[in-house]
Parts: structure tokens; C-alpha cells; sequence
């Protein structure tokens, strides 16, 4: 059977083929919607992006240039829209909610449960990395992006995408450690 | 404390890379000197093995903020009706299946293609042992090892140990009663159904835990949504 391309599906939405555009929406809309909800934090919002990205996408498609992927161009969306909506509620800004210190949390019983899980903590320990730090670790880790791809989607030099990557898993370590739990690094 | 790699522009050079390394998004040089270094660098294959705790969890925590819902299509679709209509556009195929399949081939990582090579593999297997059970078993419904997956039913995420052996994930599979559902995901993890609703969260955490144990064959395994 054949199973189309990305980049033939959106060829056939350029020319205004719904069917397409259901078929490239089904493809992707998960991968979307999980990109901006951890961006937003809220899932109406994420779902409008996610609605809005394929729009615009409906809109585009006929600007669509296969130099990079259509995912990639996705994603580029989806976080250009992101921040636009964290803008309008106000609560933007790359450095914000940097991780309320987990130190406080030391006696708290959920941290003890968290030791006990360390599978638990690290994913206490990445929702609290900032979106800065989260939106990479994401990209490279669960949507599996390439060096450039990153940079294309955050829209920053490859360097940047290396050691803003370093960072975001040298503060992970460092809040797991805070979290009662070290690994050898930081 | 120091950070003996960081102090060391080509360590910590190979060290930013690590993450590309492991999710196989990385080019083959890279890839080459990497695989030299790690053969004699322990601090570095260390960051890597963290690297791929961190890679394990963070598709765990994407995998459970689910899917939107279906009124986002709705509303997609009621936009696309509104906006003015475009002329049609014939479809121009180019090329063929096989161009295409290959195409398709070059381009996916070579991590995923060896991931999905070994599923290939094993899921062969799989669907033996199942053909076998299903011959065997007096049943009176009829099940298949690629039945559709119900929401009603009980996941695990995990991955395969490297050397993991075909045969050895077949009988795996048996003895777990289990099948894969989805995968090869990024990074390599599979979903995989372990049973159905009536099995409490406790005792999928056992089930886990059992799977855990088997390190010759699983690298990974957590409880999934």
C-alpha cells in the first residue's frame, strides 16, 4: 500500500485537497498539540495552536519548501504561535518560573516518594525546567530532531541550540541532586 | 567540583553532541568519533547513559499529556470551509513506489532504521508465537497479534536492550503475554500491551518491575498512559 509523503500531502493541500489536509492533521496533530502544551501549559490553549498551526499551514502550503521537513516547519509554527499566545496572557519571557527551588520540597512526602522512583523525579524535575531548557530537551529527545532542525525551529545558531542543550541537562542534574539524587554530573 | 570534560574543548565538544548521538539524528563522522571515544572515555559513555535515562523519561511525560480533542479537527475544518475556494490541483505521482520507499529510507535516521529492522524482526516472531497460541488455544473468539489497541487496555514503554536477540524478544513477549502496539517511537521505545483494563495500576508496576528485571533483553521499561 502506498502511504504518502508528507511533502506529497502537502502538494495535494496546496491545491486545496481536504481530504489531504485531514490525512497530514491526523498525521500530526499529537506531535503538534504536545509541542505547545508544554510550551502553554494549558490545554485550550494548545488546542487552539494546534488548530491555528494546521490553518496556517492550509493557508502556506503552497510556500512550502522542501528544504526542510514538514514537521520541522510544523514545529516552527507551533512555537512561533506558542509564544505569541504567552505573550498575550502576559506570562512570556524565556526566563520566567526558572524552577522554584526544590530544596523547599525537602521534606515534603511526594520528594521522599520521588527518591524511592528516580523515574518519577526526573520527570518532576523536567517540568520544571524553564521553557527555554524544556523546548530543546524536547526537541532532541522526544521529537528527535537533528542539530539543525533545532536551530531552525527555535530559530537560533547551531551553537547556541549545543550549549543551550548542555545547560538544560546540567540544570536537570543539578535539581535531581537537589531532589536528594545524583547521577555523577553536574 | 571540576568538570573534567567541559575543561577539555575536544571532550566537551563530543559531549554537546551526545544528545544527537543518541536519539541517531547525528552524521556518520560524528558518529564515528564518538563510538572512538566512548570505547576508552567511562566519563563519557556515563553521559550518555544519563542522557538516556533523561531521553526515557522525557518521552514518558510527552506520551502522557495526550491528544487533542476532536473538536480541534471541527473547527479546522469549519475554517477551511470558510476560506475561499482554491482551483484543484491533479496529483502528479513521481517516480513510483520503490523511488518513493527509498526515498522514504534515506531519510529516516540510522538509529530508527536499525531500531526498525530489529522490530521487523521481532514482531515476525511475535506473530508466530501468536499464530501458535491462537491454533492452540481453545477459544472462542478470535484475536490477532496486530488487533487494534482499545483504550481499555494496559501499556508499558520500553526498549531493547542492544544485543537483544530476536528469539529471545519472541519468547519475552510469551511469557509476558504481551504485544507491541506502537513503535519503533523516537528514540527507539516501543509501546507495548501488557493486558487489559481489569489489571490495576499496582500490578502493571509488577509487570514492569518483572520486565525490568529480564536487563539481558530490556534496556527500558516504565508504565505508560
Amino acid at each position: 500500500m502506498h502511504t504518502e509523503s508528507d511533502e506529497e500531502l502537502v502538494k495535494r493541500i496546496a491545491g486545496g485537497d481536504r481530504l489531504a489536509m485531514k490525512v497530514l492533521f491526523s498525521r500530526h496533530q499529537t506531535r503538534v498539540y504536545r509541542f505547545a502544551l508544554r510550551l502553554l501549559r494549558d490545554e485550550t490553549r494548545a488546542e487552539d495552536v494546534t488548530g491555528d498551526v494546521f490553518m496556517d499551514l492550509w493557508r502556506q502550503a503552497d510556500r512550502f519548501e522542501a528544504r526542510s521537513s514538514v514537521t520541522t516547519w510544523l514545529l516552527t509554527i507551533a512555537r512561533n504561535k506558542s509564544y505569541s499566545a504567552l505573550r498575550k496572557r502576559r506570562d512570556a519571557g524565556l526566563d520566567d518560573d526558572f524552577a522554584e527551588s526544590i530544596e523547599d520540597e525537602a521534606d515534603d512526602p511526594e520528594v521522599v516518594l520521588q527518591k524511592q522512583d528516580k523515574g518519577l523525579a526526573i520527570r518532576a524535575c523536567l517540568q520544571k525546567l524553564s521553557r527555554e531548557h524544556s523546548e530543546v530537551i524536547d526537541l532532541v529527545y522526544y521529537h528527535e530532531h537533528s542539530l539543525d532542525e533545532v536551530a531552525k525551529i527555535v530559530g537560533i545558531p547551531e551553537n547556541t541550540v549545543k550549549t543551550r542543550l548542555f545547560h538544560a541537562r546540567k540544570k536537570l542534574g543539578e535539581l535531581l541532586k537537589s531532589a536528594g539524587i545524583d547521577r555523577g554530573w553536574p | 567540583m571540576t568538570d573534567a570534560i567541559a575543561t577539555d574543548a575536544q571532550r566537551a565538544e563530543l559531549e554537546q553532541l551526545l544528545p544527537f548521538y543518541a536519539n541517531g539524528r547525528i552524521s556518520a563522522s560524528d558518529k564515528a568519533r564518538i563510538d572512538a571515544a566512548l570505547a576508552t572515555d567511562a566519563e563519557l559513555a556515563l553521559r550518555l547513559e544519563i542522557i538516556r535515562d533523561d531521553m526515557a523519561e522525557t518521552t514518558l511525560l510527552n506520551e502522557s499529556l495526550g491528544a487533542p480533542s476532536p473538536r480541534v479537527l471541527d473547527r479546522l475544518m469549519a475554517g477551511i470551509e470558510a476560506e475561499p475556494r482554491r482551483a484543484g490541483l491533479l496529483a502528479t505521482a513521481k517516480g513510483g513506489f520503490m523511488t518513493w520507499f527509498g526515498g522514504l529510507l534515506a531519510a529516516q535516521p540510522p538509529r530508527r532504521l536499525a531500531y526498525a529492522g530489529a522490530a521487523a524482526c521481532a514482531l515476525i516472531a511475535i506473530q508466530g508465537v501468536a499464530l501458535t497460541g491462537i491454533a492452540l488455544r481453545e477459544s472462542t473468539g478470535f484475536e490477532t497479534a496486530s488487533a487494534p489497541a482499545r483504550s481499555s487496555e494496559r501499556y508499558v514503554l520500553l526498549s531493547f536492550a542492544s544485543d537483544a536477540r530476536a528469539g529471545d524478544i519472541a519468547s519475552f513477549f510469551k511469557r509476558f503475554d504481551a504485544s507491541v502496539v506502537d513503535g519503533p517511537r523516537a528514540n527507539g521505545y516501543f509501546k507495548v500491551r501488557v493486558g487489559d483494563a481489569t489489571l490495576t495500576q499496582a500490578q502493571v508496576d509488577a509487570i514492569a518491575a518483572r520486565m525490568k528485571s529480564e536487563a539481558a533483553i530490556v534496556r527500558f521499561v516504565a508504565p505508560a498512559p
